[in-house]
């Protein structure tokens, strides 16, 4: 299965260097990456509306950024990195906007997650949540990636 | 056998009772067909990609010319510093004169310490109404 992904993986690498099949090919990457992606994201900032801005820019950047993108990174580690960078950047614009100190950093995460509508409601799951948001950001990360994502501590490290 | 740092840590995460109950959902969830709709809106907002135009490859001129236009502001200089010295007044002395003049170990005393100043002065006593002989009656 996972051999199967990475083989997956590299013949998208390889139609993405081709300007004639690049565009249907990153309409395969987006298909297959929104998801995971998308849970990356929305762990870090703990809202629906800001993860969904954040996806987008994700992609487009790394539509921008195809040229740059040679292959010899693995296509999802390339764009968890630029998921990351998006979110962490997103956080610290957010900590500047609201004049938030970083020891109280945790404070509208939580203030999210209490307010985030999109949740199946289990009590538990959301004071676990609410006790991750109070990590240090790099732990929060690796805790996420590998509880949660379930990633190798091999492919965490090539990601951050 | 004790249990290594890793091993606990496992032992940890798959004993401990609300990551159990948890399971490794985290209850987020997102609004009804939000992914497939998402792919069509990417799909949508992805722009054409932009062909890169072949690097132009630049003549001998293009690549030299930098240099060309510096070695011809120095030269500019030159010539300017040369021109100023072309305008300068000449001396009116010529220099091989006061070489020789120079040179001569009894220029000073011969021409320049010479007696013209006891001849003026005594020019202005006479002129003042004073005679040597008397100033010397004096002392």
């Amino acid at each position: 299965m996972a051999e199967e992904r990475i083989l997956e993986d590299e013949r998208l690498t390889e139609r993405l260097k081709d300007p004639a099949q690049s565009r249907a090919a990153f309409t395969e990457v987006i298909s297959r990456y929104s998801r995971p992606l998308y849970w990356q994201i929305r762990r870090m900032v703990q809202n629906h509306d800001d993860a969904d801005d954040l996806l987008q820019n994700t992609f487009m950047k790394a539509w921008s950024n195809l040229d740059a993108f040679r292959g010899d990174a693995k296509l999802g580690t390339w764009l968890y990195k630029i998921a990351i960078n998006e979110s962490l950047t997103f956080l610290e614009k957010e900590r500047k906007r609201l004049n938030i100190s970083i020891d109280d950093e945790a404070r509208p995460l939580i203030e999210a997650i209490e307010a985030d509508p999109f949740t199946d409601g289990d009590e538990i799951k959301r004071k676990l949540r609410e006790a991750i948001a109070t990590l240090p950001e790099k732990q929060r990360l690796v805790f996420n990636m590998r509880y949660y994502d379930e990633l190798k501590y091999e492919d965490i490290s090539k990601v951050l | 056998m004790s249990k290594t740092t890793k091993q606990l840590m496992k032992d940890k995460i798959e004993h401990s009772p609300i990551l159990e109950k948890v399971d490794h959902s985290d209850g987020m969830t997102v609004p009804p067909g939000y992914f497939a709709d998402f792919a069509k809106r990417m799909e949508a907002q992805i722009p054409e990609r932009v062909e890169l135009a072949p690097p132009q490859v630049r003549t001998f001129w293009q690549k030299v010319r930098p240099y060309a236009y510096m070695a011809a502001m120095f030269a500019g200089i030159w010539c300017m510093m040369n021109m100023f010295n072309l305008f300068r007044p000449a001396s009116t002395i010529p220099s091989t004169l006061l070489a020789e003049a120079f040179s001569d170990d009894n220029f000073m005393s011969d021409y320049y310490l010479d007696n013209s100043y006891d001849s003026e002065f005594l020019d202005h006593l006479y002129e003042s109404g004073y005679s040597p002989s008397e100033i010397c009656e004096v002392y």
